[in-house]
């Protein structure tokens, strides 16, 4: 054996045995570095496993791998909303079909979905509204002759039911006036005061239309339920949409099928939003208690859900006519065992709910009261008016049939990705403002109805001061109305509806594609060519005069997408941290244990080590504690990643469930993972060894000769 | 016989604060090839200052000091340890073995700072003079399971592993019972007398110095006496009288 080796297997040995001899030293260190190596690789372990899962969710729900959207744009895409809360300013990419074609030329794309994401307010219905609404098709159909038992019925019921909803209103009114100071205008009261009163009702059927009418016009706005819904949605190809995202499903109803307009809510938006907020409440609370074992005389929250249910009942009341009160005042007291007859009062103390009647009352409230109720504000079938604000201030609306809901799979829970609805691409360019060919034919049509014409610049004025007045003077109003892509169509469109209608039913499926969108969302084969990917696309819309820029889904999903990112940096931060202070605290220890060694190297120099010798033995001590405390360290992660690798991490809030994309982050370890703790711990214990050493090293041989004490 | 140390006029100051406290105030010696010397004087006289610099761990002020025939003022650190590691063996009055470390390896370690590389050559030399002393039983022990006399005994064998030229013992036996004493003084003069190997030890002790064949006395920082004693006579002198009688002395 070489002198060379048999020397450092000394130095091991003597640095190997010094572990036992001083084990409170060992102990300190050892407990450090092993503690930083368990936090290195669980923490890349876990940091990695959220990049993985948020990777997964992103890419596969909204943005694909790349999004490309136009060089020209002032402002960044943001598809999962920008932290201002403001529009995206982002340039259009006109004739989408081109830039199809240019993409997909690039061998590792796998996919091109032409997108636009935008938001609207949406009225989710008033429900005073809803029941008028019945009540007039009901009296329509009376008035033109129907005199079946069955309309009769139904309009006697509608009738109570309106009736009843008055009283409530008034009632309520009332109250509200007793604890605040707002006061209805003379003209409502007294309009409220009339709708309530038994000759009102006496008289209606003398003219149900004139009945009808104070209802409507006085009455229903004072009920004040019905909120703005903002509603993000993606202007898409559904089609292609649902076959390029694998993590897309269809929950409730269709897929807005090939060629028509329509709209899809995401089915977190459509429970959270749409839905009776009672039965939303009930859901929420079962859903803690079962999945998180949560227990409601433990956690505020769901305390506040209680409450809400016991206070909230308005909506559902509302909801009830005469028949149905009666029948839950029925099932109410069989239930509660109670003789209280106020219907309101037994829903106030059926949904005052606490851990153990819980479970009885869900199931009963589901299998009872819900199959009376509309338990969604908006069902799927249903048409959705969509209004939204243009880049040029217009309002634009849209009436779509709401074909169903979908979700992500791994993400059902999740606001931030389940906040997004859908609809066809050529609705959303009426809403965002753009010129389609049909609203070019729609204005055109207006133009036609209205005897407007074309009047270019040049003669501009013979026109307009010209032979024919009465004619020219509509021209200018068109005119701004096709500039401006029209304000309301609805009320400018009155001469024709048959267009209209025509245009709700479908489209050509060829105008989707020639059309504009505001990006288009990338589906690569090979995830790790991305990079290069994204140089080829927009090489390729140099080459053919496409002003096509790229980014990641990390880059087009903002601050969600930057959070893997956030949060490794803030592991290396805390670290950093820890080794930082270890870096203090192991050499304080070593320092301490090189004092009460300084005869032992005073020995050492004398008998003829050299001071490399002694650095070398403490520096190799420091690596032998700090790879036998980063092995027992690593070890412990290992395990415990192993055992989380199997159970999971649970996702305990909404946030999480989007991070780890799906109910619980299953972490994995890689050798990488192992390697890099590894190489810091080792890092660590050479740099906070070098002080210690370099005064062991300095021991005078003298040392040796002083005496015992 | 040729001197193996050499010392001419040498000065050694130490700097308490601003204070500059002599320790060696002009000393001139000379040791030959093969004695059995003792430094003697009591505490603070300067014996250790002057051992410091036999043993070439420390350099004097002014004056030279030569060990084998080299200059120490001229050697740099490095070569200062290169030469304690060849040339002298060191025992301490409080044995300064490794304790992590076994008898066969405190033993062996001179050997493997001087790259040794045969390691059955080290093992027949660290077992041989492990023999020499009666510890080829203890081997396989750690310090902390031997005795005071039993560990100083490992410390002479890891003195002379080397077969060094020039051996420096620090009060070796101030620790040691006075039966105990006896036999590391025996052990050393056997050795001194069959290796030809120089001894230098300091002692307070009067029963000690007996066995030395010349006794350099210092007291303050100077050599008060250097007295030649006929060796067997000494010796003999030594062994035959009864101990306490020896002790009337510091």
């Amino acid at each position: 054996m070489p002198a060379i080796l048999s020397t450092f297997l000394v130095i091991a040995e003597i640095a190997f045995r010094n572990l036992f001899a001083s084990k409170w030293k060992t102990l300190i260190v050892g407990g450090i570095i092993g503690f930083g190596a368990f936090l290195v690789v669980v923490g890349t372990s876990v940091v990695d496993g959220v990049d993985r899962a948020m990777r997964r969710s992103v890419t596969g729900s909204l943005s694909g791998h790349i999004q490309v959207y136009s060089n020209k744009s002032k402002g960044e895409l943001e598809l999962m909303g920008s932290m201002g809360g403001g529009p995206m300013d982002v340039e259009p990419l006109n004739d989408f079909e081109r830039i199809r074609e240019a993409v997909a030329s690039i061998p590792n794309v796998a996919a091109v979905v032409p997108m636009g994401v935008d938001t609207a307010m949406v009225s989710s219905g008033n429900t005073v509204d809803q029941a008028l609404g019945k009540l007039r098709s009901t009296i329509n159909a009376l008035e033109q002759g129907d005199k079946s038992a069955d309309t009769l019925k139904k309009y006697d019921a509608q009738k109570a039911h309106v009736q009843q909803m008055v009283r409530l209103l008034r009632r309520e009114l009332d109250n509200g006036k007793l604890v605040s100071d707002q006061r209805l205008p003379e003209e409502d009261a007294q309009a409220l005061e009339r709708a309530s009163s038994d000759e009102f009702w006496a008289s209606f059927d003398g003219d149900r239309y004139d009945h009808l009418e104070l209802l409507e016009n006085k009455v229903a706005s004072l009920a004040m339920d019905a909120d703005l819904l903002q509603l993000r949605y993606v202007g898409t190809d559904p089609q292609a949409f649902a076959k390029a995202f694998d993590r897309m499903s269809v929950v409730d109803g269709e897929l807005i099928p090939e060629g028509k307009r329509g709209f899809m809510f995401s089915k977190y938006m459509y429970e959270e939003m749409i839905k009776l907020k009672t039965a939303r409440g009930l859901d929420k609370i079962k859903h803690a208690m079962e999945d998180r074992q949560e227990k409601i005389a433990m956690v505020p929250e769901l305390q506040r859900i209680v409450r809400e249910n016991r206070t909230g009942i308005r909506e559902l009341m509302l909801q009830l006519d005469a028949l149905r009160t009666e029948d839950f005042r029925k099932k109410l007291q069989a239930f509660l065992k109670s003789d209280q007859t106020d219907v309101a009062q037994l829903l106030a103390s059926f949904f005052d709910t606490n851990d153990q009647n819980f479970l009885e009352r869900y199931d009963f409230f589901y299998r009872e009261l819900a199959p009376q109720l509309e338990l969604y504000r908006i069902r799927i079938g249903d048409s959705l008016m969509i209004k939204t604000f243009t880049k040029s201030g217009y309002v634009q609306s849209a009436n779509l049939k709401v074909y169903g809901t979908y979700n992500f799979q791994g993400l059902e829970r999740s606001p931030q990705a389940g906040a997004i609805n859908m609809m066809d691409l050529v609705s959303f360019r009426e809403l965002y403002g753009f010129m389609t060919d049909e609203r070019a034919a729609e204005i055109a049509a207006i133009q036609k109805a209205a005897g407007a014409k074309e009047v270019s610049r040049e003669n501009a004025e013979s026109e307009l001061f010209g032979a024919r007045p009465t004619e020219t003077a509509e021209a200018p109003a068109a005119q701004a109305l096709a500039a401006e892509s029209a304000a309301d169509p609805l009320a400018s469109l009155r001469g024709t509806r048959e267009l209209k209608e025509k245009r709700e039913a479908a489209f050509n499926p060829a105008e989707l594609e020639k059309g504009v969108a505001l990006s288009a969302a990338i589906i690569v084969k090979d995830e790790n060519k991305i990079a290069d990917t994204m140089r080829a696309i927009e090489a390729a819309g140099k080459e053919r005069n496409l002003p096509l820029k790229a980014i990641t889904w990390q880059q087009a999903s903002g601050l969600i997408g930057q959070f893997a990112t956030l949060m490794r940096a803030v592991l290396y931060a805390t670290v950093l941290i820890i080794f930082v202070v270890a870096l203090v605290v192991i050499n304080n220890a070593l320092v301490m244990a090189t004092l009460e060694r300084v005869r032992e190297f005073g020995t050492l120099r004398a008998v003829g080590a050299q001071r490399r010798f002694i650095l070398a033995m403490l520096v190799l001590e420091s690596i032998v504690i700090g790879v036998s405390s980063g092995a027992v360290g690593a070890l412990l992660g290992i395990s415990l990643l192993l055992w989380l690798g199997r159970v999971g991490i649970p996702a305990v809030t909404l946030e999480l469930s989007f991070f780890f994309s799906g109910p619980r982050l299953f972490p994995s370890v890689t050798p990488e993972q192992v390697m890099f703790s590894f190489i810091t711990v080792l890092i660590v214990s050479v740099i906070s060894s070098i002080y210690p050493a370099w005064l062991a090293m300095r021991v005078s041989p003298r040392e040796a000769m002083s005496a015992e004490d | 016989m040729t001197s193996i140390v050499s010392i001419r006029e040498a000065t050694k100051d130490y700097h308490l604060g601003k204070v500059i406290v002599p320790a060696l105030r002009g000393i001139n010696l000379d040791v030959k090839e093969g004695e059995f010397l003792s430094i003697a004087g009591p505490s603070g006289s300067g014996k250790t200052t002057l051992l410091n610099l036999i043993g070439c761990v420390d350099t004097p002020t002014a004056g030279t000091v030569e060990v084998a025939g080299r200059d120490i003022s001229k050697l740099s650190e490095r070569q200062l340890t290169d030469l304690r590691l060849h040339t002298i063996g060191f025992i301490f009055q409080s044995f300064n073995l490794v304790n992590v470390l076994d008898v066969f390896r405190n033993v062996e370690l001179p050997l493997l700072l001087q790259r040794v590389s045969s390691a059955s050559e080290r093992r027949t030399r660290v077992e041989s003079l492990l023999a020499r002393v009666g510890l080829s039983q203890l081997m396989k022990h750690r310090p902390s399971e031997l005795s005071g006399g039993q560990r100083q005994r490992v410390a002479i064998a890891r003195a002379l592993v080397t077969r060094p030229r020039l051996v420096l013992a620090d009060e070796p036996t101030a620790n040691l019972d006075s039966v105990t004493g006896q036999n590391i003084l025996d052990l050393m003069r056997e050795l001194n007398q069959t290796e030809h190997t120089t001894f230098i030890f300091s002692t307070h002790d009067a029963r000690v110095m007996a066995y030395a064949n010349k006794i350099v006395r210092i007291a303050d920082g100077r050599v008060s006496a250097v007295e030649e004693l006929d060796e067997r006579a000494s010796v003999r002198e030594g062994k035959n009288q009864s101990y306490p009688k020896l002790s009337g002395e510091a």
